[in-house]
């Protein structure tokens, strides 16, 4: 992984003086988050009712999606030696966004479809692009656009504050998120935007296979089954849409930073700037990227939960921001830059999901999860450190 | 004693225009401030019954909305409408029962007098209570709201059933004081048992993801109290996805158009009505009352609630109650 950057950054001690111990306390501290992880799912599978099930599993994979995808691009930016703490808000941004668009799309077509068609040239526009087979799925593709895209150019913003003008991103993506925050609250009036049609709703919520528990015939591929009354109880949903969506994006994304030369640009600024600079990485236009890249993540992430609620809320995002940089610093992203991958932020987010889901199935007094996450974050920044002793800072 | 409180309301409601009649001629009429909780369709409601009254008297209203919940924002505003030097009085809705406390008899030192709205400074009793400042608290009672939740869950489920509390945060006194109604009036159940609660901290994905983990614990739950619209809604889509829509109960407080909509969807199956409007409206007619020199203003003004199902939401009587902003 993270040993493609250290071609480019200068090493600190010989890779051969490591004794026993050192070489122990590496291998833990590269994968103690995976241990610990399933540490948690043996203990509540043990101590939590109904933990262990199809449905528990999926309803984990659908709950981690907001911190998980705002957590992705920020990957990316932590590895880079930045922080966006704009994700919050912006996720809300995005949400209030798509659902307005999606709204008054589809009413604006219903209106120009009553006009007749041939009198509105508005009509004979939408007609063009064949929105009008299914009015529907074009309010929300142009509302799913223009949500990503809106985040985006909040990203695109932070980018270029941060870059061209070596402002601090923390006092950037601060200034950002404040922003977003009165743009999403301006245009929603505080208010949650609903009036969504059922075809974003069922994107939000249906999934990919379905399975009927005690049937014969239990498996479904996209289509899902008829079914009513206490039988709607057997049904699971495996792989939700919006799970679908956040894997193909965490593999793409960990392809990207394990095997590209993006990903390995994006180490090499974090483990040593100037050395970045030296070796010819464009970083300012590298850092505008990355900031884009975790506008866009957390743009999905605003849509996706416009989609699962059938309304967009301004507040969606900002109680979830903590959790996010969470999942990633669990995950092994050093808060130095430099050192990380997308897998452990995977693991981060799960880390969180399955101990807020145990815990209630525990019947655990819910304020527990916020002593262990806090725990586990300390712990991570330890593993942190104790990996820069024995290795130095930019071989990690 | 509530409804003597009530009845002393109405005698107001019909008394104050009199004196509004009069109020018209240039005369020196007093400077409101409203300052709600936070911006939502809930206060946007009492913004509109605090409008329509200042129109009925001729008053001008300055209003100013927090962006968030919480005393580090409210003081802010409240010292800034103080500051202002014209006001008479304000309109407020105290984001906290003890830390608004300072804030408030600061702009009492300043000659402001302090109507409170929906929440309340000190245990909302300004006769006996240890702050005595304000001059009427008007709102509902948030226990009584719990009572009505857990009775009508209680006739939904033909009394028998598991139920759980899907909370907000810990220490806002409208949210706990619904909470313990509601268990008060489960009490009363001896087939029904309160199986948990948890606190979403306002956050509809953390409610999804806590009502599905108690749908796991509980698989005979047989319905859900939901202490506000992010709650309710986020209980509401974990119960449709486990494929229990109409089969678990999903009670939600406050008929924002929003809740209106996943009611008609089959998300929520009722929704408690406050009524805001009657709060803004009242707050300004005695504001005007006071003014005018009235000295038996009532302290304590329940406004009651009205229950919204899927049934009878689209009745006028009933549907006048979902707040609705133009």
């Amino acid at each position: 992984m993270a040993l493609e950057a250290t071609s480019e950054a200068p090493t600190t001690t010989p890779r051969r003086t490591r004794s026993f111990e050192q070489r122990a306390i590496l291998t833990v501290s590269k994968i103690w988050s995976w241990l610990f992880l399933i540490v948690l799912i043996v203990f509540f599978s043990f101590e939590g009712t109904g933990f262990v099930s199809i449905r528990n599993s999926q309803n984990i994979l659908v709950a981690i999606t907001p911190i998980l995808l705002m957590g992705l691009g920020q990957t990316f930016v932590i590895i880079a030696g930045g922080i966006d703490l704009s994700v919050g808000w912006v996720m809300g941004l995005a949400s209030v966004v798509s659902a307005l668009v999606i709204r008054d799309t589809v009413t604006l077509l219903a209106e120009e479809t009553e006009r007749q068609g041939l009198s509105s040239a508005l009509y004979s526009v939408f007609a063009a692009i064949g929105a009008d087979a299914s009015p529907e799925a074009f309010a929300i593709i142009l509302g799913f656009i223009l949500g990503v895209g809106v985040a985006c150019v909040a990203g695109w913003i932070n980018g270029v504050i941060i870059a061209k003008l070596r402002v601090p991103p923390f006092i950037v993506t601060l200034g950002v998120s404040f922003v977003a925050r009165g743009v999403a609250l301006l245009l929603s009036g505080g208010n949650i935007v609903g009036g969504q049609p059922r075809l974003l709703r069922d994107f939000g919520n249906e999934s990919l296979f379905y399975l009927v528990r005690g049937e014969e015939k239990a498996f479904y591929i996209l289509h899902r089954p008829e079914l009513t009354g206490n039988d709607l109880r057997l049904l699971d949903r495996i792989l939700a849409w919006p799970v679908v969506i956040w894997i193909i994006l965490a593999i793409i994304l960990g392809f990207v930073l394990r095997s590209t030369q993006f990903g390995r640009h994006t180490y090499a600024i974090g483990g040593n700037k100037e050395a970045a600079l030296r070796a010819g990485i464009p970083v300012d236009r590298h850092l505008i990227r990355l900031y884009i890249l975790s506008g866009f993540t957390t743009g999905v992430a605003g849509v996706l939960n416009t989609a699962r609620y059938s309304g967009g809320s301004s507040i969606a995002g900002d109680p979830l921001l903590m959790s996010s940089i969470a999942a990633v610093v669990i995950g092994g992203v050093s808060l130095f830059g430099g050192v990380g991958r997308v897998s452990g932020t995977v693991v981060g987010a799960l880390i969180i999901a399955v101990l807020q889901t145990g815990l209630v199935m525990m019947a655990v007094e819910p304020f527990w999860q916020y002593v262990i996450v806090g725990i586990v974050v300390i712990m991570a920044v330890l593993m942190d450190q104790a990996r820069d002793l024995i290795v130095g800072r930019a071989e990690a | 004693m509530s409804k003597k409180l009530l009845v002393l309301a109405l005698v107001f409601v019909m008394a104050v225009p009199f004196f509004g009649a009069s109020a018209q001629d240039g005369e020196d009429l007093p400077r409101i401030g409203f300052l709600p909780g936070v911006v939502d369709p809930f206060y946007q409601v009492m913004e509109l019954g605090v409008n329509a009254a200042a129109a009925d008297f001729g008053l001008e209203v300055v209003t100013q909305y927090p962006d968030t919940w919480g005393p580090t924002v409210q003081t802010p505003i409240l010292d800034a409408m103080v500051a202002r030097g014209d006001l008479d009085y304000i309109i407020t809705a105290p984001v906290d029962r003890e830390q608004m406390i300072a804030p408030l008899e600061a702009a009492i030192e300043a000659g402001i007098k302090i109507i409170t709205v929906d929440t309340f400074v000190g245990d909302g009793d300004y006769v006996n209570g240890p702050v005595t400042f304000p001059l009427s608290y008007i709102g509902s009672d948030n226990v009584e709201g719990g009572r009505i939740a857990g009775h009508a869950l209680a006739e939904a489920l033909g009394g028998e059933g598991k139920v759980f509390i899907e909370n907000t945060n810990v220490g806002v006194s409208t949210t706990e004081q619904r909470s313990q109604g509601f268990r008060e009036a489960i009490a009363e159940y001896p087939g029904m048992e309160v199986v948990g609660e948890e606190y979403s901290l306002d956050d509809a994905n953390t409610a999804a993801e806590q009502t599905a983990a108690v749908l796991q614990r509980e698989p005979d739950l047989a319905g859900i109290f939901g202490v506000n619209v992010f709650s309710a809604q986020g209980a509401g889509n974990a119960v449709v996805n486990a494929g229990l829509g109409g089969a678990v109960q999903v009670i939600a407080f406050d008929a924002t158009e929003f809740a209106i909509e996943q009611l008609r969807e089959g998300v929520v199956t009722m929704v408690i009505a406050q009524k805001p409007f009657d709060m803004g409206y009242l707050a300004v007619e005695f504001a005007m009352a006071d003014w005018r020199g009235v000295t038996s203003l009532p302290v304590r003004v329940p406004t009651g609630y009205a229950v919204i199902t899927a049934e009878n939401v689209d009745d006028p009587e009933i549907a006048r109650f979902i707040y609705q902003v133009p």
